[in-house]
């Protein structure tokens, strides 16, 4: 099945090139609001969503288990999860111009995948992580790590609006962004979605250490509630007495801290989360 | 294109450029008039179709021509008319103005339509102008198949231009810039909280403007609290000058115009209320000159602060930018020219003729002949006197349709017979 035209990798191949199509057009739509180029990017990006969960489909039929047991896998999982996440927030906000700012990220961890999978065959390790209570753990944690990498992106977008509100530099980004107000919203909705997922996320994965291991400890759980209170706190502004410049930065910090999680505590300090 | 010099689409018009206000002023319609000048050019049979824009820039008359020109120009007769209609001397009309034929009167349109032709380019009021008048000449049936896709077509175009470029996306007036800012801060400017300080010309155009725009909350401070209140009448409140302080954390746009002549609005006060509102912004408009807020607002966390010179600048730089989009907008309108044109030469009586005939000759052979080939009992000679008798069936049928087209003097109503004829058999190829 893997080396098969069909298999996973060929499919995410297409999935990769239908993305870069999309981000094209994406950003022609942005600098010209010509509807077609709107349509080209939702429907490429439908296309490219509808392969992608294909190919993980065929990924982990050929393990049987969730496609995420391995880094590879689990940055597909993760990329297709950024894209699902991008689609709630146009149909919930009816706002899509952060369309260029937030594909890039699901073309990143892709093409990481792809790159970090060459040649590799997945194989399941353990049957102990092949089970329905780790895999809504590994699935809620992703969810939740994607809906925050997209209030990343919107934290971003704010801080650039509000820079160019300020400096009056009113270029064309200036009139094609959304609002303070409508990105502080967007943001906002992005961090419940990614705070709410992660707690559950990280309920079921004390749960499963302590069936598993025989202990709640490591050293993951630790960054992972800590981040979880970073972006708690940007969502009580008033509380705080931030505006939104602040929040925006601690958000920001917020996603500093998944990225260390992700990269340098997942492969070289917590042997539970390092995928080895 | 060649429907060009003896096009019987035509324009005649004055606009603001060419033709001073006083003429302007003589030659404009009323809608009551416009109803009485397309009837009266029909009737003459000047025009079988006629539309007529009138607007204090600009009044332009477009039509296709009528079977009751008898040989005359028909610009000099619309003219002619013209003067007539409005007692005007015909020299003065001749003097000033523009006419064009074709496609160059189709591309005026489509230009006025897009805000090319305007004043401030790429303003909005025009389009809406020109539906009206394709409404009034559609009631006063004045229009048919023709007119009635050209201003299909110029709304159309007029929408695409401002939609796919940024001819008119960036305002280009100070209240305009005030207003787009206000809404990168707060995106829906009607429930927001405004705060006026100053009760002055300035303070009333704002307030008759955030009216305009749905706003519920305005208040007014103003030294005179009598002149507040009677900016009030029609909603808002109005407090003493000695409330400033107090209202300014509830407000989320505060908009500043009084004739003082030193700051009103100190940072010390702006930053108390800033930390009132707990991390709120706050969108300061200073349009006082000299200034009222003291400039260094504009550095607290949560305030931004415009005055009246950076508006004015945002706006001059919108300005150039909406003519370096010229370029882009004239490609859509020359795409839509060159689209409204293949409609329209399909619609010429020969293109007609010859895709009925040809329509008609390709049913006949493929259910025919086909069939007749089948009938293998009957004789090579009796067949092709079969053959022979469909065809002249076909010419048969084809006849009065024909005649019907080609012998109606009124070159409207041959479009219009045409434009029948393509649609109940299905000739359409529009290239859209």
């Amino acid at each position: 099945m893997m080396n098969s035209m069909w298999g996973p990798t060929s499919l995410s191949i297409i999935t990769l090139l239908l993305y870069i199509a999309a981000e094209g057009f994406s950003i022609a739509h942005l600098r010209r609001n010509k509807p077609s180029y709107g349509k080209a990017t939702y429907g490429l990006l439908l296309l490219a969503f509808v392969i992608h969960w294909f190919a993980l489909y065929l990924g982990a039929k050929a393990v049987r288990a969730v496609p995420y047991h391995d880094l590879p896998a689990s940055m597909s999982f993760f990329a297709w999860v950024v894209i699902l996440s991008y689609g709630i927030l146009v149909l919930r906000h009816r706002e899509g111009t952060t369309g260029p700012f937030v594909i890039p990220i699901a073309l990143l961890f892709l093409g990481a995948s792809l790159m970090a999978n060459q040649g590799g065959q997945m194989v399941i390790k353990s049957p102990k992580i092949s089970g329905p209570l780790f895999a809504t753990h590994v699935t809620t944690a992703l969810i939740g790590y994607a809906a925050l990498s997209l209030s990343f992106v919107l934290a971003q977008l704010y801080l650039i609006q509000n820079k160019q509100i300020r400096s009056r530099k009113l270029g064309v980004l200036f009139s094609r962004l959304p609002a303070l107000d409508v990105l502080s919203r967007l943001h906002r909705t992005a961090v419940i979605i990614g705070v709410s997922a992660l707690t559950v996320a990280s309920v079921l994965g004390l749960i499963w250490a302590k069936i598993n291991w025989g202990t709640f400890w490591d050293i993951k759980v630790l960054f992972t509630f800590l981040i979880i209170a970073i972006y708690l706190f940007t969502l009580f502004p008033r509380w705080l007495g931030w505006g939104g410049k602040k929040i925006a930065m601690l958000s920001v910090t917020g996603f500093m801290a998944i990225l260390f999680s992700y990269t340098i505590v997942n492969l070289f300090i917590s042997h539970g989360h390092s995928f080895r | 294109m060649s429907v060009l010099a003896d096009s019987p689409l035509v324009l005649v018009g004055w606009d603001y450029r060419q033709t001073p206000v006083e003429l302007r002023e003589r030659l404009a319609f009323s809608p009551d008039k416009v109803r009485e000048a397309l009837a009266a050019l029909r009737q003459e049979g000047l025009l079988s179709e006629g539309v007529i824009l009138s607007t204090c820039n600009r009044s332009e008359v477009y039509g296709l021509t009528g079977s009751g020109l008898e040989g005359r120009d028909p610009i000099y007769a619309l003219t002619e008319f013209l003067s007539r209609f409005h007692g005007v001397p015909h020299e003065d009309i001749e003097s000033a103005g523009y006419r064009f034929r074709g496609t160059d009167a189709v591309r005026h349109l489509l230009r006025v339509a897009a805000g090319l032709e305007s004043l401030a380019l790429g303003e909005d009021q025009i389009i809406g102008q020109v539906r009206e008048a394709f409404r009034l000449a559609s009631g006063a049936g004045a229009t048919r198949a023709v007119l009635h896709r050209l201003f299909q077509k110029a709304l159309e175009t007029g929408k695409r231009v401002r939609s796919e470029t940024g001819l008119s996306s960036r305002p280009i007036s100070i209240p305009g810039v005030a207003i787009e800012l206000a809404q990168k801060i707060f995106e829906d400017l009607a429930p927001r909280k405004f705060l006026i300080l100053g009760a002055g010309e300035t303070s009333s155009i704002f307030y008759d403007l955030l009216l305009a725009r749905g706003a519920r909350n305005i208040e007014v401070v103003n030294r005179t609290l009598a002149r507040s209140e009677e900016l009030c009448r029609r909603g808002g409140k109005a407090y003493p000058w000695e409330e400033l302080a107090a209202r300014l954390p509830h407000a989320d746009v505060v908009i500043s115009a009084t004739s003082a002549t030193t700051h009103v609005l100190s940072k010390e006060t702006a930053q108390k209320a800033l930390a009132e509102r707990r991390g709120q912004p706050l969108f300061f408009l200073d349009l006082g000159i000299p200034r009222n807020v003291e400039p260094s607002v504009g550095e607290l966390e949560d305030a931004f602060l415009y005055a009246v010179d950076d508006l004015q600048e945002i706006a001059e730089r919108n300005r150039q930018e909406r003519h370096n989009e010229i370029g882009p907008a004239m490609a859509i309108l020359e795409e839509e020219i060159d689209k409204f044109f293949s409609w329209f030469g399909a619609l010429a009586v020969t293109p007609t003729l010859t895709a009925l005939r040809q329509k008609f000759e390709t049913i006949r052979e493929a259910e025919f002949d086909q069939r007749l080939n089948q009938l293998t009992h009957i004789p090579e000679g009796d067949r092709e006197k079969i053959r022979l008798m469909a065809q002249s069936m076909v010419r048969c049928l084809l006849r009065n349709p024909t005649d019907a087209i080609k012998d109606e003097p009124d070159p409207g109503r041959r479009l219009d017979r045409a434009e029948v004829a393509r649609h109940l058999f299905g000739l359409d190829v529009r290239g859209e």
